[in-house]
């Protein structure tokens, strides 16, 4: 079943999936064509193994095992002829998997600490029997098949006046403004060209002063030294890793969606409004066959814009109608005040600032959850306060996919009187899987306040760690000579 | 865990700090019957040092001294979860230390001899029997192997949940965010302490603080060696195992280990003015990412998932400073740890054995506070730190 809309341009060329051939076209991401392809589902979480898929949420749901490599990102990778993608955590082989009867456990049963119960207590033989397992298990995917051959991409270091992160509409006014003051201006961004989404969602824009210094297909991770000093990654690995410097930083990296508090949010099907819209707009991909659409405000002019690509969109609602999503392998249908068959649900909101840079420019204390004043300006809608989050009204939300960790367990944990976010992560190990806790901190922190009835930004949220598998060991390893130690 | 309940007026023995080396006093003064033990704690539960290690357990070091102590230590962790009622999840891989220069080779072989003095089980590895417990080694760099096969890793949630259960069970007072402010004496001896406006008198204090070691000690108006310092740890994204024991780069003052979750932990040392804070650094992800890829390049592809850093307290010779403090009657302090994961079980029971009994136990009679201004401090040349210089 092809989701490939009419209008698609790019040379044919096929790949393997699970050792079985299928075709794409040049300029697909591995992850746009798989979901082209009807393909949905496309990693397993590594305990009750859910399956995941391409939804800009939980980057979990697109790691994959590419040419010997594990834990690529299946939305950050480009297709190319000949590549052999394989889906992980699966054994002996993604084809006949037997780890799947994992999902005939009673989710109730698997917690996300659960490797620290009591079943198997340490100090006899019979616990490194059970730890090797655990770790097997745990580990998802076969270690790379070579090692890294050759010296590491090396580093390099940049300076500007003024640093801008984030090439939105509101990053490239910021940098055309700062460069029409005669500033040295450096626009930083994820993506490989500027305001790409605002672009495919129809926006007419102002061009670039062509005295901005752009680096695109960076993504900016981490803050140190109280702000002074930034490293951003290429997406591309084969690329050293920068460090950047600057008199002024300006945050413009916007809005980012976070899943709604419903059983089923995970499902493959679900995404937010971005990666539909690169799928609709610049892949000529449908994100199904049937598509609802859900937001806080944006979901009419998000819907308008999909429908004149191409998708068929079927409902458009508040995002606080949705009671759960509903589906085995994929969304089948979300419930609404009405049951609404569907095969893809569409997040246009709400949105939430990535606020991991300030926090790491400014977190200070001994116990680093104070947030002091931090030397980042924002620009656009990364400046406006964030909504707050409505509380979940089911214990079975999942709040951490990665691992498992369901509303119910932490509401055993705040039972007995454990209330701090902190601890509860340790605990549970909620938000340490390869999403870093983005989104699920902010999942976790919505649903402690909902129980304790305080609000939200009365909690602090769990230290937001660079890099976040931003940065490879090798392009690390590229920043030796490049970053002084501190003298 | 009630946060909100009244403190106590008094206490018997009351401990600053709830990290892993106060929890494992408590548990020790407890479980010798002691009662109305109160342990404070100015941050949350497992904030410290001992939320933020890398969880390594070695059994043996290259001196004497450091060896007895830790190996005793590393003997009580193999029955630990037994003994705690809950899985400290204690797990015997062994522990590689990798030497690459001549110099350190020549070390490793000391060391051995060291061992063999201790009555310890280490071994030399030939190539052979190296590429058997560590295969994705970049064996070519490698001079030298000392494997110990009785050591190994804890993971400090387990162990500090562990701990903690234990305590609670056993009667012991916990109480986190309540930061001591004050330490009183009277007639000569400290008398108590203070949160905020309110006084708590107890017949002995024990400094448990970390890296917060130094201003307790101010507090207390006694001196103390050693100083603050950052250590910096990294996580790589899981994969199933490729790294069987926990491992020492010796030569890259590097330690690491792959963790029954997947992740690879662990970091470098690298020389920088010590620093104190918990924000994480550029320098010590660079050298531990270069120790990685070369000496297992199998993870040069692999994602790094976080960074993090922690405060521990270093002593001078980075020995423990544990026992009565000279200065102060009823005044005790356990501080200066560098290895205080794997030291815990020992210091905890040692420590509480000098407080009940009053006897100092030969193999913690070496770390006494007052070593230094008695000019005999402990060299021990087998670890993963330096002084910055
Ligand atoms: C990155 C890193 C890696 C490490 N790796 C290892 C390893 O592999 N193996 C190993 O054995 N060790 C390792 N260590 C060292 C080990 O973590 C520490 O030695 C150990 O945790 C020390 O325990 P502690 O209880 O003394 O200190 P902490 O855990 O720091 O506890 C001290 C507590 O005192 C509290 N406190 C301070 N001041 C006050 C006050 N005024 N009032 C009340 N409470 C106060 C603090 O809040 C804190 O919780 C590592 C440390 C780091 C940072």
């Amino acid at each position: 079943m092809s989701l490939r809309l009419p209008g698609a341009s790019g040379a044919p060329l096929s790949f393997s999936w699970n050792g079985r051939r299928l075709q794409a076209l040049a300029g697909d991401s591995v992850a746009q064509a798989l979901l082209a392809n009807g393909i949905r589902g496309l990693a397993w979480t590594r305990k009750a193994h859910r399956p995941m898929g391409l939804s800009g949420l939980y980057t979990t749901g697109v790691l994959a095992r590419v040419d010997g490599v594990p834990n690529v990102r299946l939305d950050q990778c480009l297709v190319r002829e000949g590549m052999q993608v394989s889906r992980q955590n699966s054994w002996p082989n993604p084809r006949f998997d037997l780890l799947r009867l994992a999902r005939l456990v009673p989710s109730g049963w698997i917690k996300g600490g659960f490797e620290q119960s009591n079943l198997v207590p340490s100090g006899g033989r019979l616990f490194q029997h059970w730890e090797a397992l655990l770790a097997f298990l745990a580990g998802v995917a076969e270690p790379a098949d070579q090692g890294f051959a050759g010296p590491p991409p090396v580093g390099q270091r940049l300076r500007a006046e003024v640093l801008v992160i984030g090439a939105g509409p509101a990053g490239c006014a910021a940098a055309n403004r700062a460069a029409q003051e005669g500033r040295e201006v450096l626009l930083v961004s994820r993506g490989e060209s500027a305001a790409r989404y605002a672009r495919q969602a129809g926006a007419a824009l102002a061009p670039l002063d062509p005295r901005v210094r752009c680096l695109f297909g960076v993504e900016v991770f981490g803050a140190y030294r109280e702000g002074r000093l930034l490293l951003g990654a290429p997406i591309d690995p084969a690329r050293g890793a920068v460090a950047l410097e600057a008199d002024e930083v300006i945050l413009a990296t916007g809005r980012r969606v976070v899943p709604t508090l419903v059983p089923g949010a995970w499902l493959p099907g679900v995404m937010d409004a971005r990666t539909a819209l690169a799928l609709a707009a610049d892949r000529r991909i449908a994100p199904g066959k049937s598509v609802v659409v859900l937001g806080d405000g944006q979901q009419q002019a998000l819907a308008n814009r999909l429908r004149q690509l191409g998708v068929q969109v079927v409902a458009v609602a508040e995002v606080a109608e949705l009671q759960r999503v509903i589906g085995h392998n994929r969304v089948r249908a979300v419930q609404l005040e009405r049951l609404q068959p569907c095969d893809a649900l569409v997040l246009a909101g709400p949105g939430l600032f990535d606020d991991s840079l300030s926090f790491q420019a400014s977190a200070s204390g001994r116990l680093q959850l104070v947030g002091a004043r931090s030397s980042l300006r924002r620009a656009g809608s990364t400046a406006e306060p964030d909504p707050a989050l409505a509380p979940a009204q089911d214990a079975a939300v999942l709040l951490c996919p990665c691992f498992d960790v369901s509303g119910r367990e932490v509401d055993e944990l705040l039972e007995q009187g454990i209330d701090e976010l902190e601890v509860i992560k340790r605990l549970t190990s909620c938000g340490m899987g390869p999403c870093q806790g983005q989104p699920c901190w902010d999942s976790l922190r919505a649903y402690v306040a909902g129980r304790l009835g305080v609000p939200v930004l009365q909690l602090a949220r769990p230290t937001l760690r660079p890099p976040r598998r931003a940065l490879t060991v090798a392009q690390a390893a590229g920043l030796c000579d490049v970053v002084e130690p501190l003298q | 865990m009630n946060l909100n309940a009244p403190l106590p007026k008094r206490c018997s023995i009351l401990i600053v700090g709830a990290g892993i080396q106060g929890l494992s006093l408590a548990f020790n003064l407890a479980e010798r019957g002691v009662r109305d033990i109160l342990v404070l704690d100015a941050g949350y539960w497992q904030g410290g040092a001992s939320g933020r290690n890398g969880t390594l357990i070695r059994g043996a070091f290259s001196s004497v001294e450091w060896t007895c102590f830790f190996a005793y230590s590393n003997q009580l962790w193999h029955g630990l979860s037994r003994r705690l009622g809950e899985n400290v999840m204690y797990s015997m891989r062994g522990y590689s230390m990798i030497g690459e220069r001549t110099a350190t080779a020549e070390l490793l072989h000391r060391t051995r001899e060291v061992h063999r003095e201790c009555g310890i089980d280490s071994q030399l590895l030939d190539p052979a029997q190296l590429r058997n417990v560590l295969p994705a080694l970049a064996h070519e760099r490698v001079s030298a192997a000392l494997h110990l096969p009785g050591s190994g890793v804890a993971p400090h949630h387990a162990a500090m949940h562990a701990y903690h259960k234990a305590c609670e069970r056993l009667g012991v007072t916990l109480r986190y965010r309540t930061p001591v402010a004050a330490i009183d004496r009277s007639a000569g001896r400290v008398s108590g302490v203070r949160v905020g406006e309110q006084r708590i008198d107890a017949d002995v204090v024990v400094l448990a603080g970390g890296a917060n070691s130094n201003a307790l000690a101010q507090m207390a108006g006694v001196p103390l060696e050693g100083y603050p310092m950052r250590l910096e740890a990294m996580a790589l994204e899981p994969t199933r195992p490729l790294i069987g024991p926990a491992v020492a780069l010796l030569d890259r003052l590097c330690y690491m280990h792959q963790t029954a979750r997947g992740e690879v932990v662990g970091g470098a040392e690298v020389a920088e003015r010590p620093q104190d804070t918990l924000n994480a650094d550029v320098p010590v992800m660079a050298a531990t990412a270069k120790a990685y890829m070369e000496m297992f390049p199998q993870l040069g592809q692999a994602r790094i998932l976080r960074q993090w850093a922690g405060l521990v307290h270093i002593s001078p010779d980075f020995g423990p400073l544990l026992g009565a403090h000279p200065a102060l009657p009823g005044l005790f302090v356990s501080a200066g740890w560098c290895y205080g994961h794997a030291g815990a079980p020992a210091a905890g029971e040692l420590l509480a054995r000098a407080i009940v009994e009053g006897t100092v136990d030969e193999r913690m009679k070496p770390f006494a506070v007052e070593r230094f201004v008695q000019g005999r401090p402990v060299v021990e040349p087998g670890i993963v730190l330096s002084h910055f210089e």
